[in-house]
């Protein structure tokens, strides 16, 4: 087990520079993802960490040592890939045991490696099949069993729930979470998925164009995003975002669309005049009638009921705003409502830099 | 209306016809022409029957037993052929094999030049190059040992072998390498343990296609080899033409003999042989 | 944010001053790419560069012009070149169409139809040679058993002897052909041709609508490497016609043969540099074609 430090890593490809500066540090035991969209560098920056990319510039540090110039199987690091890359013409024992063959350990060292991994997995029976033979969730297992068996100091997953149907996906988040308390092992977790990474990372580390944009505890970043592009990247469905101007007179401080939809911001940040990006989460939001003091008027569009909760598009002047409820409300489209919002739970962001404005 | 079309079936029938007799005779022809010589007595060869009177394997017996001196090293040129097709398949899997890997999964520098000369060889005309390699055997002073045709046919054979190889070796996930390395493999172990396996079906199409390549030889194989006991099969049968008493139909019978390993291996391999090589032969 | 403290100036291992040596993986890249240089070297460029050195003189090329069988064998292999590729394309063309149809019997046809390219040129052309041999070959033979009359002397006309080795060479390659456009075809999805059925298209709409886009390319493309092959097709015309009668239906490539035979080798590598404009072209274009 061990600590893994970025620091001013950099990555070009020719002259395209695709990571710019990126500094942060993982604890020993850490689960961390790297969530961004495609494209952010957050699986080239693994693959550094990994040893299959060079860094272009800046130090990446294992357990304290400098790794640029060690080779990937001297990291001492297992990684779980996208596609799996189980090798076809081997069993799953094989593919388990390959890299302790290499290694030259002992037979019944493997012997013993592969079983215990196999059970911690389920994949005992299964030993002796190819992967061909095998179902996506199984070769998924493999994949980790693959990476189990040494003993890593770091696990690198890179997108690994990608290529599974949506409910193997909910279950192998699952498994993996509990994979990792059981093992506590230092895991560094690619994915483009926000709802992974909130719902398995103990940190997040979320990346757009080569740059860092926050990092944080899960909650932090849904509840604190830093910037408009946080806010709008972590959360489903997505955060609300309407652009206005900050009106302080009259009855209390709004933000002025500028269409005669004015919303609240009570005693939210920023100064008479200034154009700010105003979010609000789908579910800060709630119904009232159309006619309700402070509410913000519109007319449903569309009435999505999921079972548990409805989704409800509103069309609230030239903005169209969603609301999530866990009630069933008895509305229908082109009905006319009031949106209210939830004191306190308004982010407001600059509009030429996206910074939060702090409160 | 099920009548009609019943009909339209026939006539579709009949026209598929029309085009598939002609096909079968116009390709059968020359090799039934070949077997027919074979099966006749000496007399009866050059009667113009489509069948012999008296059908017999008496050639194949004079042909195994080398009773004529055209055929007195018929064993010797079986054999000659064979380690020559043997050891041009062997040579040419391994030089391609490498550089294909060495190309294709280790991208090493200077691969992609490398495939394009390769590709260029490839597309120099055959005939064209045999001056020039006859020539240049003479100055390795290699010339009518077997060892030159060897060389000349793996020079010929390796250029489309790599492109084959790299073809297919780009479609295996990149992934594979990158887990064989995490996992810990050296270049050599990732070759021999995942690529080589995993290549096995080109492998076997491409050391057939070399294999066949060489023994079918005859431009080269009649310019780089003199002495009898050297020669091919194929060479030799081109010998029978120089006189004018040959005995055609102990030409035909070994002509027959030498024309069935290529045909069976051929079959044997088919599976591998038309995927993986008219894949690679026009990249559409 | 936090930043764990690094080692100033890093732990960076031994001998890694910035810029690493080759890594093991370059390193086995040269070693096993090397055989192949090395035969490309002492093989190819070697032999190319002799010959290109062979051909260096002037007169060779004099001599070459002035010798009445070289303007033979340009006519003969430009006529070898034209008539049987475009005849040999066409009829592989049809022939594709003809194998992908979904018959048992075609199957059965088309494993028989591969023969030609799998067995050894020179016991087939032999075959025909014997076939047509004047006196005793079955062809004649038939002939006069139905007709009383002696029939042509097939290969001792020049024009004759030359169409019959484009026969030998169509009936050589056309499997191989063949084949490639069989792959062409049966690469096209299946749906095209059921929206064209759909909307009404007859057989031959199918094919210049669908069939023909698709493998148009591939059909230049074969075209072309087969100019290239033919070229090099020295078996075809020596096996059968020797270049006689007369030397009067060489090709280029057994008119080379023929002067290193003769001890001409200034003559041979004359003759193939003269086709070398005639060549490039298709060369350049197989290149670009191949190498992308």
């Amino acid at each position: 087990m061990a600590n893994v430090s970025f620091h001013a890593v950099e990555k070009a490809f020719g002259t395209t520079k695709v990571l710019h500066g990126i500094g942060f540090a993982i604890d020993d035991g850490e689960f961390v993802v790297l969530v961004g969209p495609s494209g952010c560098g957050k699986s080239t920056l693994l693959r550094m960490l990994a040893g299959l990319e060079e860094i272009t510039a800046g130090t990446i540090a294992i357990d304290g040592k400098v790794v640029n110039d060690v080779e990937s199987k001297d990291r001492d690091i297992a990684m779980v890939f996208q596609s799996y890359a189980l090798y076809p013409h081997m069993t799953v024992g094989q593919n388990m045991a390959f890299s302790l063959k290499l290694r030259k350990a002992q037979p019944n060292v493997i012997q013993e490696r592969v079983n215990h991994a196999a059970k911690i997995l389920n994949l005992e029976p299964y030993l002796d099949r190819y992967p061909r033979e095998l179902s996506g969730g199984q070769r998924q297992r493999v994949a980790m069993g693959r990476a189990i068996v040494r003993d890593p100091k770091v696990f690198l997953f890179d997108e690994p729930l990608s290529n599974l149907d949506a409910k193997l996906r909910v279950a192998m988040r699952a498994e993996i979470k509990a994979l990792h308390q059981r093992l506590k092992t230092t895991t560094v977790y690619v994915t483009h998925d926000q709802v992974e990474a909130m719902t398995m990372a103990d940190r997040i580390v979320v990346m757009h164009d080569g740059r860092i944009e926050q990092i944080g505890r899960p909650l932090e970043l849904y509840d604190h995003p830093a910037n408009l592009f946080v806010a709008q990247f972590i959360g489903s469905p997505a955060m609300n975002v309407v652009h206005g101007t900050i009106r302080r007179s009259g009855g209390g401080t709004v933000v002025d669309m500028g269409d005669g939809v004015q919303w609240p911001l009570l005693d939210g940040p920023g100064v008479e005049g200034q154009s700010v990006a105003y979010g609000i989460r789908p579910g800060d939001l709630s119904l009232a009638s159309s006619t309700a003091p402070g509410a913000v008027p519109g007319e449903i569009v569309v009435i999505e009921p999921t079972g548990a909760e409805t989704e409800l598009l509103v069309q609230a002047g030239k903005a169209q705003v969603t609301l999530v409820t866990h009630g069933r409300p008895e509305v229908s489209p082109g009905e006319r409502v009031g949106l209210v919002v939830a004191p306190g739970k308004v982010h407001v962001f600059d509009q030429t830099t996206g910074e939060r404005l702090a409160a | 209306m099920s009548a009609g079309f019943s009909w339209r079936k026939v006539s579709t029938e009949a026209k598929l016809l029309l085009i598939g007799i002609p096909v079968a005779l116009w390709t059968l022809l020359p090799i039934y022409h070949l077997a027919l010589f074979a099966i006749s007595p000496k007399d009866s060869a050059m009667s113009g029957h489509l069948w012999p009177d008296h059908p017999t394997l008496r050639n194949f017996v004079i042909v195994f037993t080398q009773q004529h001196h055209y055929l007195e090293y018929f064993w010797r040129q079986m054999w000659n052929s064979l380690v020559i097709a043997v050891a041009v398949g062997a040579l040419t899997l391994f030089v391609a094999t490498g550089a294909a890997f060495a190309i294709s999964r280790l991208r090493v520098k200077g691969g992609r030049a490398v495939m394009n000369l390769a590709l260029l060889t490839y597309f120099i005309p055959a005939a064209f190059l045999a001056v020039p390699m006859y020539k240049t055997m003479g100055v390795y002073g290699l010339l009518n040992t077997q060892w030159a045709l060897i060389l000349a046919m793996m020079a010929i054979a390796a250029p489309y072998s790599i492109w084959v190889l790299k073809q297919a070796s780009d479609k295996l996930p990149y992934e594979l390498d990158e887990a064989a390395r995490i996992d810990g493999a050296s270049p050599l172990q990732l070759f021999r343990l995942v690529y080589l396996p995993l290549m096995m079906p080109s492998l076997v199409a491409v050391g057939t296609y070399a294999l066949l390549l060489a023994w079918n030889e005859y431009l080269y194989a009649f310019l780089l080899l003199s002495n009898d006991r050297e020669l091919t099969l194929g060479v030799a049968l081109g010998n029978f033409l120089a006189a004018d008493d040959s005995p055609w139909e102990l030409l035909m019978t070994t002509g027959l003999i030498y024309a069935l390993p290529p045909a069976a291996i051929y079959y044997a391999f088919k599976r591998y042989m038309v995927g993986g090589l008219t894949a690679g032969a026009v990249k559409s | 944010m936090a930043s764990v403290a690094l080692p100033e100036n890093g732990s960076l291992p031994d001998g890694s001053s910035g810029k690493r040596a080759w890594s093991p993986w370059q390193k086995w890249g040269v070693i096993l790419l090397a055989p192949y240089i090395v035969v490309f070297l002492v093989l190819v460029l070697y032999p190319v560069g002799y010959g290109l050195w062979l051909a260096r003189h002037p007169a060779s090329y004099v001599k070459l012009v002035e010798d009445p069988i070289f303007g033979r064998s340009v006519i003969n292999t430009i006529a070898f070149l034209v008539v049987a590729i475009n005849i040999k394309m066409a009829v592989a063309l049809a022939l594709s169409g003809f194998f992908t149809t979904a018959r048992t019997w075609i199957k059965w046809l088309s494993v028989l139809f591969i023969l030609p390219w799998a067995v050894p040129s020179i016991p087939t052309i032999l075959s025909f040679r014997f076939m047509l041999n004047p006196e005793w070959g079955i062809i004649n033979s038939l002939i006069f058993r139905y007709t009383g009359l002696d029939g042509p002397n097939w290969l001792n006309d020049p024009i004759l002897a030359l169409s019959l080795a484009m026969v030998v060479h169509v009936w050589k390659s056309l499997p191989f052909w063949t084949l490639i456009l069989i792959a062409g075809r049966l690469a096209i999805p299946q749906e095209h041709y059921e929206a064209a059925s759909v909307d009404g298209a007859t057989r031959w709409q199918r094919f210049r609508f669908i069939t023909w886009p698709a493998i148009r390319t591939l059909y230049l493309t074969c075209t072309i490497l087969s100019m290239i092959w033919t070229l090099g097709d020295f078996n075809s015309v020596y096996l059968l016609t020797g270049g006689g009668p007369a030397d009067l239906t060489h090709v280029l490539a057994t008119l080379g043969i023929r002067y290193l035979r003769l001890d001409q080798v200034d003559l041979a590598m004359a003759a193939i540099v003269i086709a070398l404009p005639g060549i490039l072209p298709l060369i350049y274009f197989m290149m670009k074609r191949l190498s992308r």
